[in-house]
């Protein structure tokens, strides 16, 4: 039994990683500009399609690709900022919506015309378990849970030392007092929304890694990381990491130990329970 | 009469003829295909829509469909149905309305084909459908309506069988158990086993899009069964195999598939797949395939670039049986003729499958065909058709003659 619970937990944190990758990335977009960006999860797989294009058709090796798919994500999202947000952000919240809404079925689209209707799988090459006592741990896995690792640690030294983060969070606190403390409100936005898309882009090559990429996945990726936003609290870094963590093994162990013909339903009922005690999410301040 | 008139008349009947020949030329007969050709079923859909357009093609090339003096060239228009009951059933009220076709064929998944089955019956069309399993589709005697594949249930009494022989008891199934023709597969497997003392010790489920199936495997492994059998889509199928090897799951492992090489090696290694066991319609495998399932497979290779899904003769029959049974009852307009024609169809010649006839005919009273069951394993890269399985397709016929 507590081998399968460890075993299960362990399933649970490799999906629990891509959780939290994509929940920062849309925490940081709606916790400073108020956008529920739900082309996020398209733009993540766009990110795992680049690295599956480059690894294969272009033949650079994996280890290449990925630095190069996260610079054009980080572009890509600069990209989007200028293009689609930025032109509505003064207008009332449900343009944004729309844009996002639009913008979610154009890069779908785009994925599409680009990269055709088949799933695709990133070629790693790494197919060595490693096992101690009953627990197995695929090679993949544990570099993937090892990389979300230092990404998070990474986006929260630069958010939290940095004073690139420390404008960004000012803005997140008070616009107005930032501007008067001569913060630069137009390149701040440019900058969540690169960092943004870029750690998508890390959750979608982890996807495309561990599983696979197609058509429709990048939409349940979004409602996940936007139940995990929920559940960790709105615009929460530490809320979060907590809430795609939990969200994962949470998952695994519900399948594992009640029924895999409801995982999604008990980890959602389980989001349910939680914000019926603290209607701000796990790590979310009181209003 | 003059030369002159001799010359005019003479121009006359040639411009008269070729103008004839011409106007026998331009007689085209649109054939629809609706199909999965984008999203999770497209692994079955669109290598049979491909395989339709290949079958015309060929068919066109050697002369058309021959119909009293008339010879029609066919015209094929396919759409996405994209497996779903909505899509299929607009994409077949397009092609009924709008384009005016009369002859339909592809359907690859069981929900999309079902939906369109509950109104064909109404309509002066004829359906033919391939790869989909649910056995409902041909236990309603819908009159204007065929299959090429055998219903699941028939090839799961074949598999249980199989499996029980091997000796395994305690057998874990991992599938997608909601979606009615799996689950009549694995009935109709635990019926045998239990017939021989085993049991199914687990019913663990996984959707089409689910891609992480440690958790369930990770519960089958703490049961310690004797085998796992998995039945569901090529894709996550590949994934419950490649996971079962890192989770150092041991243990044969059976399927109910269809995919290819090619399918699997997207996901897994040949190393993770070796050893596994496809139980399965005897589809097109080169080791199993007739002269024509190889000239099959070389053809369409060359023609798309990419081998054809062992499923996908299903629908390039469907275009032979339907050419053979215009042929037979002489009309493309009257669809109740041609309907009631396939009905009573020998297997054409140029079919790729091997159909087991019942009493002589390609579709039973049903407009069920059946092909014979095969035991496939993979062994170094690729499927090896290693036996068959033992399949009554009189016996089974005049079972489903007693459902509604």
């Amino acid at each position: 039994m507590l081998i399968e619970i460890l075993q299960q937990t362990i399933n649970g944190l490799a999906i629990g990683g891509v959780y939290v990758l994509i929940a920062l990335g849309l925490t940081t977009v709606f916790g400073i500009l108020g956008i529920a960006h739900f082309a996020h999860g398209s733009i993540s797989m766009f990110g795992g399609y680049l690295t599956y294009f480059l690894a294969t058709s272009q033949g650079l090796p994996v280890l290449a690709a990925i630095p190069v798919a996260l610079l054009a994500g980080f572009l890509l999202g600069v990209l989007v900022e200028i293009l689609a947000y930025r032109p509505v952000r003064n207008a009332n919240h449900i343009n944004a919506f729309i844009v996002a809404l639009g913008l979610t079925m154009m890069v779908e689209g785009i994925n599409l015309q680009l990269f055709g209707h088949e799933q695709v799988v990133i070629p790693t090459g790494l197919t060595r378990v490693f096992r101690l006592g009953g627990i197995t741990v695929p090679e993949l896995r544990l570099y993937v849970i090892v990389a979300a690792i230092v990404l998070v640690v990474a986006m929260m030294i630069f958010v939290e030392r940095t004073k690139t983060g420390q404008a960004i969070r000012a803005v997140a606190e008070n616009r107005d007092a930032a501007i008067l403390m001569g913060v630069n409100v137009r390149t701040i936005p440019l900058i969540v929304f690169g960092m943004s898309t870029a750690l998508g882009v890390a959750a979608g090559i982890m996807v495309g890694a561990l599983f696979a990429i197609a058509p429709g996945i990048g939409e349940g990726l979004v409602v996940k990381g936007f139940a995990v936003l929920i559940l960790g609290g709105l615009g929460s870094f530490p809320g979060a990491i907590l809430g795609g963590t939990v969200l994962g093994i949470t998952e695994s162990i519900a399948a594992g130990f009640i029924s895999s013909a409801y995982k999604d339903v008990i980890a959602f009922v389980v989001m349910i329970l939680v914000l019926l005690i603290r209607p701000q999410g796990l790590l979310g301040r009181a209003p | 009469m003059s030369n002159h008139t001799f010359t005019r008349a003479c121009a006359a009947l040639a411009i008269t003829l070729v103008a004839g020949s011409s106007l026998a030329a331009e007689k085209k007969l649109s054939v629809g295909v609706a199909d999965a050709l984008t999203g999770g079923g497209a692994v079955y859909g669109l290598p049979q829509a491909n395989a339709v357009k290949m079958a015309a093609e060929e068919i066109n090339a050697a002369g058309g469909i021959k119909v009293g003096p008339d010879v029609y060239k066919i015209d094929v228009i396919a759409y996405d149905d994209k497996a779903n009951p909505t899509e299929a059933t607009n994409a077949v009220r397009k092609l009924i309305d709008r384009d005016g076709v009369k002859y339909i064929l592809g359907f690859c998944c069981s929900g999309s084909t079902s939906a369109v089955a509950s109104f064909i019956g109404n309509e002066k069309a004829v359906m033919l459908v391939g790869n989909a399993a649910e056995r409902s589709i041909t236990t309603k005697k819908i009159p204007n309506l065929v299959r090429t594949r055998p219903p699941a249930d028939y090839t799961g009494q074949a598999a249980g069988t199989f499996i029980a022989r091997k000796g395994q008891k305690r057998i874990a199934v991992l599938g997608a158990l909601d979606v009615g023709f799996y689950a009549q597969y694995v009935d109709s497997v635990e019926r045998e086993i239990k017939k021989a003392g085993g049991e199914i010790i687990a019913r663990e489920v996984f959707s089409l899009k689910d891609r992480d199936m440690t958790p369930q495997l990770t519960k089958i492994r703490g049961l310690n069964p004797d085998a796992i059998l998995v039945v569901g889509y090529v894709e996550p199928a590949a994934f419950v195999y490649r996971q079962a090897v890192e989770l150092g799951m041991n243990i044969p492992r059976y399927g109910f598939t269809s995919g290819s090489e090619e399918q699997f090696l997207r996901v897994t290694t040949s190393e993770q797949m070796e050893g596994v066991w496809d139980l399965r319609p005897t589809e097109l495998t080169l080791l199993s395939a007739s002269k024509n399932g190889v000239a099959y497979h070389a053809n369409y290779t060359k023609k798309y670039n990419a081998s054809p899904s062992p499923s996908s003769p299903y629908a390039y029959d469907q275009l032979y049986a339907l050419k053979a049974a215009i042929e037979a009852a002489g009309t493309v307009d009257n669809t109740e003729a041609v309907a009631k024609a396939l009905r009573n169809l020998a297997v054409p010649p140029q079919v790729v499958m091997q159909y087991q006839p019942v009493d002589g005919k390609m579709f039973d009273v049903n407009g069920q065909a059946y092909t014979s069951n095969g035991a496939f394993q993979w062994q170094k890269g690729k499927w090896v058709f290693v036996e068959d399985l033992p399949s009554d397709s009189k016996a089974y016929s005049q079972f489903l003659s007693t459902l509604n």
